[in-house]
């Protein structure tokens, strides 16, 4: 038996393994119910949901990514274009598995078909997301055939870039119209989901492709990836620009639930007023790909898409519970002012089971779909 | 069509509580959710002190985020203006919960009236269990239990779904009033038809001026608070410098 065929066994019983501790978790869910979850009538929404969306977002990012050749026509990176697809795929697997298992009740999920409400954008958000993935899934299966240029599966592939385009903005509009909670309210949510998932799917594509390089020794020449390091070092340089500027108007504003937000204790800690996981999660792996040797060494590139990877969903958490933290009117005689949080063991369960399916079936193609696949 | 509507007139208000309790009793209301709750804040300094209570149920708006942004029309409006939720299409994602702006949702978080299926007595061979009481009344899940809730709505909501005030939409059918009106000692609340210039609830409207809970986000809620409780008396005063 070689070395890589021990790794690949190993390395699928242990997702094995995980698998079937999430089912056990998918199991206790049903029967006892979301009081396994260390969430109440105040925070609402905890790391299941802050999986989905991180989850969600890359997903997002890479379908946007495989445009490149597939929409618009960037010959170069046709050889990215197959796995891009399926990457983008099995990751929205695993940002459904978490959202299935956040849901109270999935089994009434037929009435998102049966009752639709068009002003929900959560059903739009669900729509589309569902709606992308089947196309991504024909789209796929077009291209394993060999039919890249047909007329159909560019078809396919527009709309999956529109969707993709679109379902970002919908989940930021989820938190955007949210009066209640003016620190999420406006448009600026859902700017800031759509360069989050484009960032994040191309650290997550970078850091996969160059592991899997390393582990398979065969894969694309190298200066197609330091095109790619180049693209992900604009896209983090534009949500670099973005997050100060939304650090600046929340430090300017005299808003009163702005003004509570900035004395929350910021749940990863901060330097200086700055949030950690922005400083370590952002800024640093940003400044590291300024320096050209370090963006095109494969180690440069494997930190900061890591770096990067950590960060956004660490900021993505950060949002999500410091507009909850806070009882809303009279929850708050039930309450404390101030609400902490951190994950139970069951959602630690719902996150890696989240991850455990989309590594399964990233291994599985990678092992059996032939990714690397460029049209004749 | 009536649109239905409730002023709490704050004067008679006397905070007893009887309306969250006949609430309980009417909705078969689980622990930890609260269909009437109240706001209470104290302000000032001793002896310079005041308190404030303030009621508070769903607020049946016009625009009702909820409804706004329930994804499968659980959460919808009756013709008759009260916000209702059906527990059957509910996928239990809390967004009516996250985007209330009044936090009157609950959502339960595990099957409802646990303590009732406790098998344990408080006196082994002297004191029924707590199922067994249950069991004495054949009723379903608690002995208290109101079965007329069951006319419009499940009796008892099951674990995974959301619930709130409904007006007590079951008894306003039946031409009762809701439950925590009719069960106000001090005659508090007043309940009925805001679109008759008649009805109680538009002639204190007419008479008093009312205010809101947080009108300025546009939700037009149709709970009315009108006049306030205080008996503090001051000397007359200018002021000074």
């Amino acid at each position: 038996m070689s070395a890589n065929n021990r790794l690949y066994g190993t390395w699928m019983a242990i997702l094995g393994i995980v698998v079937l501790i999430g089912l056990y978790t998918t199991y206790k869910l049903f029967t006892v119910g979301h009081v396994l979850f260390n969430t109440d009538d105040v925070i609402i929404w905890s790391l299941p949901l802050g999986i989905y969306i991180y989850l969600a977002l890359i997903s997002s990012g890479l379908t946007i990514l495989s445009a490149f050749p597939l929409v618009l026509g960037i010959r170069k990176y046709e050889p990215f274009a197959k796995r891009l697809v399926f990457l983008s795929i099995a990751t929205l697997c695993g940002a459904f598995v978490s959202i299935g298992l956040e849901l109270g009740n999935v089994f009434h999920i037929i009435y998102i078909i049966l009752s639709p409400n068009l002003s929900s954008p959560i059903w739009w958000m669900g729509a589309i997301y569902s709606t992308e993935l089947v196309i991504l899934i024909v789209k796929f299966g077009l291209m394993h055939k060999g039919e890249w240029h047909s007329g159909f599966s560019k078809f396919l592939a527009t709309a999956s870039f529109i969707l993709a385009l679109v379902a970002p903005l919908m989940i930021g509009s989820v938190f955007g119209i949210t009066e209640s909670r003016v620190t999420y309210f406006g448009p600026v949510m859902s700017i800031y989901c759509l360069l989050m998932a484009f960032m994040s799917g191309t650290a997550l594509f970078l850091f996969y492709s160059l592991i899997v390089n390393k582990l398979t020794g065969n894969g694309a020449p190298s200066e197609l990836y330091d095109g790619f390091a180049l693209i992900f070092t604009y896209a983090t340089a534009i949500v670099v620009g973005f997050t100060l500027l939304k650090f600046a108007i929340e430090s300017a504003t005299v808003v009163p639930e702005f003004l509570v937000y900035r004395q929350f204790e910021h749940a990863f800690g901060a330097i200086r007023g700055f949030h950690t996981e922005v400083l370590l999660g952002l800024y640093l792996p940003f400044v590291l790909l300024l320096f050209p040797s370090i963006r095109k060494s494969a180690g440069g590139k494997i930190v900061s898409s890591v770096l990067i990877l950590m960060g956004t969903l660490f900021m993505n958490m950060e949002i999500l519970l410091a507009g909850q933290s806070r009882p809303v009117g009279p929850k708050a005689e039930q309450y404390p002012e101030f609400i902490n949080y951190f994950p139970s063991i069951w959602e630690f369960m719902v996150f890696l089971f989240s991850l455990s399916i989309m590594l399964v079936l990233y291994t599985l193609g990678e092992r059996f779909l032939k990714l690397t696949e460029v049209p004749e | 069509m009536p649109r239905y509507a409730m002023v709490i007139d704050l004067q008679r208000c006397v905070g007893c509580g009887a309306c969250s309790i006949a609430c309980r009793n009417e909705n078969n209301v689980p622990d930890g959710i609260y269909w009437s709750n109240k706001i209470t804040e104290t302000v000032g300094k001793f002896p310079n002190v005041r308190h404030h209570y303030i009621p508070t149920l769903c607020n049946h708006c016009e625009y009702a985020p909820c409804v706004r942004g329930c994804p499968t029309k659980a959460m919808h409006k009756l013709e008759n203006g009260i916000t209702m939720h059906n527990p059957k299409k509910c996928i239990g994602c809390k967004y009516c919960e996250f985007n209330c702006p009044y936090g009157v949702i609950y959502f339960n978080w595990q099957e409802p009236h646990q303590f009732w299926k406790n098998d344990n007595a408080l006196l082994k061979g002297g004191t029924s269990s707590p199922r067994q009481e249950v069991e004495k009344v054949d009723a379903k899940k608690t002995p208290y239990e109101n079965p007329e809730r069951g006319e419009t709505l499940p009796a008892n909501r099951p674990k995974g779904v959301v619930e709130k005030c409904t007006f007590c939409d079951h008894r306003v059918k039946r031409g009762l009033l809701p439950r925590c009106a009719e069960a106000c000692p001090a005659n508090a609340r007043v309940f009925g038809d805001i679109k008759d210039p008649q009805s109680d609830v538009s002639k204190l409207l007419g008479k008093f001026r009312p205010f809101r809970l947080r009108e300025q986000i546009g939700t037009n809620p149709h709970i009315f608070y009108i006049r306030s409780f205080n008996p503090a008396q001051y000397s007359q005063t200018k002021g000074g410098v």
